[in-house]
């Protein structure tokens, strides 16, 4: 550790002059005050003088009073030695030198450190502050001077100045009371502490982790600084045993009658190691006890936010647990712990705590239900049959209890009786308004799990007990095993239930650990249940050992029984009370385990007089107390408020307590927290809570969380856990026979900044959430609870985020919009059923009068074979009777609606209102979701059928169809002949018919539109979104399989420029020729120009010609090049005849026509003229003229 | 390209495009618009062709040819001009392309039926380089020596404009209204030297002289041989 001030680091300050080398010199072979004191102790005899002037120079780097205490005496010759030396420190300072004098104050200030270190007695000196550094910054109590004191008397550097570049090195720690905003900033990154840490340290005789004294921004001190009216923001309850607190540890004193909210009071000693505002040590006054909510602190193992992370004491979230990196290492555990484990799934929720309870809470809420609806059914059972099962399941095991239960109280029997009757009037009475004299009572087990497992081991009562999933000495000190459940007198230590099982061991050493044991908590809490159930008019399954329920008649009748007492006995009586005690009694015996309750006339209230009532007891919230009770509470202290609220509530209205927001008006509340909580909070604190107990409440969503232990090294592993946890998911949706439309992916992805393994073993550390929700359907569009159909679902919305796997620390997949199975399984979702039935023979008949009138209106009709039924439609309309075309319907049982551009709009407007209305809604949703929405039947028995108030849709899906029919004329009707031939869509009209295509319709339209029509219409009966892409490739690509024949679309059919055709007179009578190719009118061009040697050319040959070329260069640019080379030819030929008369352009006199002059002219002229209309014809295309060389 | 299968509209494309390259460096080479060595010999729809071996050229030309294949559709010629010193134009190598048919983009590769196969396309852009490269034969021989240039020109469809316009920076400038087809007098000679119906997109390729070298030919016979040809002259 000793290294040599290297020259290059000595620019540490820009307010430090240049250095000069023999100060170089002399640091090259100093020694830091954090070196180590083994390797010190030779160096510093040797060096012992210029270590002065190095700490002059540079008074923060170096400690003088290393050497004089590792050797006493030394200061006197260091003094001695120093003489030049001081005067680089005491001398004077130069204008402008404002560098050099704050090194020389530092320099003094070091030097008179030493002479305080000297002033005291060096023997048997502290050395516990050695290789700290530290600088004080603000009001502090202890004060500066008597902290500067106390560091240099420890053998730690007292800094007066903070100088940023320079002290990184080399200071250690920052002390403060408080801090102002600025420097809370500038100091987040450097070790700030309280002086008690200091302080006590010093009383210690032991440098104690300056992590207990963190100094935590925010807390006010005005305990230090002697005003305690208020109270604190943060009162944190202590972690660590104070190694000082060696005085009179008082005895844990739990009185659960008289404690205040069930609030353990914690030993005096132990309290505030967190607290910002503690008295100063010095001080002997003893604290005053400070009332301290437990809600303020959060306990929970593995936090997802830094903000809960904040709230946790000792958790530090951008540690990584070790541990974890270590084991994690190791691809072998790693294959078999992770959730790359194929088993994973399974384990994790055999283990998981939280599982079992929201299954058995899913569980218990069916069973409540079941019961209430037997009840309601008015079932004469003693009984609800539903819980029958329960009883003797619990019976079996819990064989004494049961029964002691059954006979040790004759009332439970009679009472059982009874609630059929009572439970059947409040069947009824759940219309009623509002009873006055309701009763709720909240009943909860006192530590459940805990008191759970001491049934088997009552040699552990009365002793410090945790349940967590570590066992004994598993995981050491260092296990972060959360802990579910902790005894009393573990709370008295402070243990809170969430705490990790690391902190607990600091809190008490001797803690007891016992294991889950999932079993024994079901039993007891059916148990548990099946003895609410023969109380309550209505119960509400609020989790295992939770329950709120209603007793209003049970409390109403031992009311009337007591007053039939006599008065003597009668009088004091509190008929609820006696109830609860009661059914505290019975469930103690059934299954050895306290439960608390709480009385009150609303759920609110009964959850805080469970409070006052734990452990073990019963508590009466009457209306006369409720103000009272209510006051000294907090805001979260309420059921349904939390942390937030309360933050909201400190932040706008400046007060949490419930007496003092009491005074606020109601529209304050909901200005400052939101109108729907203002409200709630307003009426809580008047003691209203109109809430009902809610037995009956359907499930809504279907899920599944896995956060724990999610380590994937690539996309196969996530895919494959994805799938396995749909399987999860889907198992989960059938065991309560629904189905869901909706699915939702929530995503933990590691924080940027958060370590790669949390301090939470394989927990999930402070994450990013993300969410996406997609509609879920099978690939007939229904709802679905297929394990596929979710997998693929929820993959595609996990890799459309793009995550790296490696980041992904849990994962999520819940269904909504569930829907039950059976209820569901004929009908497709979002289609109605149709009303009627298939006519045949009175449709038949109707028919045959439609075939009338059209009879009469349109004799021509009479031509045509198949009836068009967008004729008969308009017809039906006519009527307005709901006349179903019996022949479309046998062929087609499944209709859709034409695409919105099919519509005809005069019908559509016809229409009535609500029909339009709801056919525009169906347009509207159909554009709004990308895949037709019209589940096609695989079977075709399952016929989708659509309910539009009973009239017949298809009739209007007719009626919308295009209506072309109507106006054609009997001329065109010969079209059908030629459909076949000329549409160029190979299809048959049974095709059709199976299509629900009506042929006639069909062969009308336009190909394109009978392509499109064809290619939907096939889509729609194969079904999917995929299946339709395909289909077009299909029919483009693949060969066609001889099952669908017309599946292929045409492909594009190639146009060629159709040549101009030379027509000529043939040798025979009648015969024409036709000539196209090169050769072929190059011959014709021979035989014309070789049969006109002794005639000028024909002027009407030569127009003929000349019509021919030009038609030919502009049909395409082959033709150009035809008429070229005929052109060529011609040239040629003249030439070779008439070359002498090429360039002769003079007319020739008629005497000469016949001359060979005149027609070598005749022949040149045509040729130019031809020549002239030719290139006229190019010269549109290209320009220029053509050359014919 | 050798299949017996109808041409599909892509494959046709790039056929052509790919043709188009490959005429463009004949020509280069044919019209000696740069010596003769910078040019290597290749095999090309079994034709021997010459292929420039400069970077930069090849760069440019392979740059301007993927941009006609972007604007294919709207383009109606491709127009290869040589220009002299005074960047006015000589001659003109007119590609020409007709489109027969529209094509839905999903069957953009789907074979189109009765169209020509892809083994003929190929045999038509031999006889097309054959004879292009027989060119001087007509055209005579260019002796601008080093003043000769060159420049692609691409002429659209009546009221197109080119699709990649809103590219930064558009990769086609307006041309010099002579260098073009419509810009050529009564008096410039085409010589068409060959067409091809696909029956997709119709081609053709023609050499247009420009009144210009025509004049500058006939100054140029005037002060050697007032009657004789330049062909003749070559020999």
């Amino acid at each position: 550790m000793a290294k040599p001030l290297k020259p290059s680091g000595s620019s540490s300050s820009d307010l430090f002059g240049p250095d000069d080398p023999e100060l170089m010199e002399i640091l090259q072979t100093a020694v830091l005050s954090g070196d180590e004191p083994i390797e010190r102790l030779p160096i510093a005899t040797t060096v012992h003088s210029t270590v002065d002037t190095a700490s002059r120079k540079r008074s923060r780097s170096f400690s003088p009073k290393l050497s004089s205490s590792s050797l006493p005496g030394a200061t006197q010759a260091k003094d001695s030695d120093s003489v030049d030396d001081d005067t680089a420190v005491y001398g004077a300072s130069r204008f402008g030198q404002f560098g050099e004098y704050m090194r020389r104050k530092r320099a003094k200030l070091q030097i008179q450190n030493e002479n305080l270190d000297i002033n005291d007695d060096a023997e048997g000196k502290s050395r516990i502050f050695q290789g700290l550094s530290i600088y004080i910054n603000g009001f502090t109590t202890p004060s500066v001077q008597d902290l500067r004191q106390l560091i240099v008397k420890h053998g730690g550097v007292f800094q007066p100045y903070l100088d940023k570049k320079s002290l990184v090195p080399f200071r250690t720690h920052i002390l403060t009371c408080s801090l102002t905003a600025a420097k809370i900033r500038d100091f987040k990154h450097m070790k700030v502490a309280r002086p008690e840490w200091l302080v006590e340290s010093a009383a210690a005789g032991t440098l104690l982790p300056w992590r207990d004294y963190i100094f935590r921004p925010g807390g006010r001190v005005e305990a230090s600084q002697g005003i305690s009216t208020q109270r604190p923001l943060f009162e944190l309850p202590p972690l660590l045993p104070k190694p000082t607190a060696g005085a009179a540890k008082e005895a844990p004193l739990v009185d659960t009658s008289t404690q205040d909210l069930n609030v353990p009071r914690t030993p005096a000693g132990q309290q505030d190691d967190f607290v910002t505002q503690q008295m100063p040590p010095t001080a002997s006054t003893s604290r005053l006890p400070l009332e301290i909510s437990p809600s303020r602190v959060l306990y929970m193992t593995d936090p997802a936010t830094y903000e809960e992370a904040a709230r946790i004491p000792g958790y530090a979230a951008n540690k990584s647990n070790p541990l974890a990196e270590r084991v994690m290492a190791n691809p072998d555990w790693r294959a078999a712990h992770t959730s790359a484990a194929p088993d994973f799934i399974e384990g994790f929720y055999k283990n998981s705590r939280l599982h079992h309870l929201s299954t058995w809470k899913a569980e218990l809420k069916n069973l409540v239900a079941q019961a209430q609806e037997h009840v309601e059914g008015g079932e004469a059972a003693v009984l609800p049959p539903g819980r029958e099962p329960i009883i003797s399941a619990s019976d079996s095991i819990w064989g004494h209890g049961g029964e002691v239960a059954a006979d040790g109280e004759e009332d439970v029997s009679m009472k059982g009786a009874e609630l059929v009757m009572q439970t059947r009037s409040k069947g009824k009475g759940k219309e009623r308004a509002v009873d006055p004299e309701k009763v709720i009572m909240h009943c909860d087990f006192d530590c459940f799990f805990v008191s759970a497992g001491l049934i088997s081991r009552p040699h552990l009562r009365g002793k410090p007990v945790v349940v967590c999933h570590s066992q004994g000495a598993q995981g050491g000190a260092a296990s972060t095993s959360e802990i579910a459940s902790s005894s009393y007198e573990a709370r008295v230590f402070g243990i809170k239930n969430g705490m990790s099982l690391q902190q607990a061991r600091k809190l008490c050493p001797g803690i007891m650990t016992i294991p889950y044991e999932f079993e024994t908590y079901r039993q007891i809490s059916l148990q548990f249940y099946t003895i609410l159930m023969r109380h309550a008019d209505d119960l509400q399954a609020v989790s295992v050992d939770e329950a709120l329920i209603e007793v209003t008649s049970s409390v109403a009748r031992r009311r009337e029984e007591y007053s039939r007492l006599p008065v003597s006995e009668a009088a004091p009586k509190d008929p609820a009370q006696d109830l609860a005690d009661l059914i505290r009694f019975q469930v103690k015996e059934a299954t050895g385990c306290e439960v608390s309750i709480g009385i009150a006339e609303n759920i609110q209230l009964a959850r805080i007089a469970t409070r006052r009532a734990k452990p073990a007891g019963t508590f009466h919230l009457v209306a006369a107390d409720v103000q009272k009770v209510l006051e000294p509470l907090d805001i979260d202290d309420l059921h349904g408020f939390g942390y937030s609220t309360r933050q909201k509530a400190k932040e706008k209205l400046g007060a949490t307590n419930l007496g003092e927001l009491l005074k606020k008006s109601k529209g304050a509340l909901c200005d400052a927290l939101g109108k729907g909580t203002g409200e709630t909070l307003y009426k809580a604190m008047r003691g209203i809570d109109e809430r009902r107990l809610e037995s009956d409440k359907p499930r809504k969503s279907v899920s599944c969380d896995i956060n724990y232990g999610i380590r994937f090294e690539n996309n196969e592993q996530a895919e494959a856990f994805i799938f396995q946890m749909a399987e999860e998911v889907s198992r989960r949706l059938n065991n309560v026979d629904m189905r869901g439309r909706s699915l939702t992916l929530k995503i933990m992805k590691r924080d940027p900044s958060a370590p790669v393994e949390p301090p939470k073993f394989m927990g999930h550390g402070i994450c990013e959430t993300f969410n996406k929700q997609t509609p879920l359907s099978n690939p007939q569009g229904r709802a679905t609870s297929d394990n596929k159909d979710i997998g693929e679902h929820a993959w595609r919305l996990l890799k459309s985020w793009n995550f790296d796997p490696k980041e992904l620390r849990g994962i999520g997949i819940q269904i909504q919009k569930l829907e039950s199975t059976s209820g569901g399984d004929h009908y497709d979702p979002g289609q109605a059923k149709l009303p009627f039935q298939l006519l045949d023979t009175p449709t038949k008949a109707r028919k045959g009068t439609a075939e009338a009138d059209i009879t009469d209106d349109h004799p021509e009709a009479l031509n045509i074979d198949v009836e068009p039924p967008s004729q008969e439609a308009v017809v039906l309309v006519d009527t307005a009777g709901p006349i179903n075309d019996g022949s479309n319907f046998r062929n087609s049982p499944s209709l859709d609606l034409p695409s919105f551009s099919q519509v005809d709009k005069e019908v559509f407007d016809a229409l009535p209102a609500d029909l339009r209305k709801e056919l525009e809604l169906e347009y509207q949703r159909r554009s709004h979701s990308p895949v037709p929405p019209e589940p096609s039947p695989v079977v075709p028995d399952a016929r989708p059928k659509i309910l539009v108030k009973g009239v017949n849709v298809k009739r209007i899906t007719q009626q919308l169809a295009p209506n072309n029919r109507t106006m054609l004329s009997p001329k065109k009707n010969m079209l059908f002949t030629k459909r076949v031939g000329t549409s160029g869509m190979r299809t048959t009209d049974a095709e059709l018919r199976k299509l629900d295509i009506d042929p006639e319709v069909f062969a009308l339209l336009p190909i394109e539109l009978q392509r499109e029509q064809l290619i939907t219409a096939r889509h729609l009966k194969s079904g999917g979104l995929l299946s339709k892409r395909k289909i077009i490739k299909d029919g483009t690509r693949q060969t066609r399989s001889p099952s669908f024949p017309y599946r292929k679309k045409p492909p594009p059919q190639a146009k060629h420029p159709q040549p101009p055709l030379l027509k000529q007179q043939g040798k025979e009578k009648g015969e024409r020729l036709y000539f196209t190719e090169t050769d072929d009118v190059q011959r014709v061009i021979e035989s014309w120009v070789e049969g006109f040697q002794e005639y000028p050319p024909n002027q009407r040959d030569v127009d003929y010609f000349s019509k021919f070329l030009v038609q030919s260069v502009d049909s395409a640019d082959s033709g150009m090049e035809k008429t070229i080379a005929v052109m060529k030819w011609w040239l040629v030929l003249l030439r070779r005849d008439w070359t002498i008369w090429e360039h002769e352009t003079s007319d020739v006199d008629k005497a000469k026509r016949l001359t060979s002059e005149g027609i070598g002219k005749a022949w040149w002229r045509a040729f130019r003229e031809v020549k002239g209309k030719v290139d006229v014809a190019a010269r549109k295309r290209f320009g220029g003229s053509l050359s014919l060389k | 390209m050798t299949s017996n299968a109808s041409l599909t509209f892509n494959q046709t494309v790039k056929g052509i495009t790919e043709f188009i390259e490959v005429a463009i460096h004949s020509i280069l080479y044919v019209r000696q618009i740069y010596p003769a060595d910078l040019f290597i010999r290749r095999k090309k729809y079994d034709t021997p062709v010459f292929q420039s071996r400069h970077p930069a050229l090849n760069e440019y030309i392979s740059g301007a040819v993927k941009a006609v294949g972007e604007e294919l559709g709207n383009v109606n010629k491709v127009v290869v001009v040589i220009k002299d010193k005074d960047q006015v134009a000589l001659e003109r190598f007119i590609f020409s392309m007709r489109n027969m048919i529209e094509i839905e983009s999903y069957n953009k590769d789907t074979s189109v039926q009765d169209a020509m196969s892809s083994i003929t396309l190929s045999q038509y852009f031999r006889s097309f380089l054959v004879k292009l490269n027989m060119i001087e034969s007509q055209l005579g021989l260019l002796e601008l020596h080093d003043d000769a240039s060159f420049a692609i020109v691409l002429e659209l469809k009546d009221d197109m404009s080119p699709q990649s316009f809103s590219q930064d920076p558009p990769p086609w400038i307006p041309a010099d209204r002579q260098h073009t087809t419509s810009g050529a007098s009564d008096d410039a000679q085409l010589h068409l030297v060959r067409a091809v119906d696909t029956g997709i997109i119709s081609l053709s390729l023609a050499v247009q002289e420009s009144e210009e070298k025509l004049q500058k030919m006939k100054d140029l016979d005037g002060e050697l041989d007032p009657k004789g040809k330049g062909k003749e002259r070559a020999v």
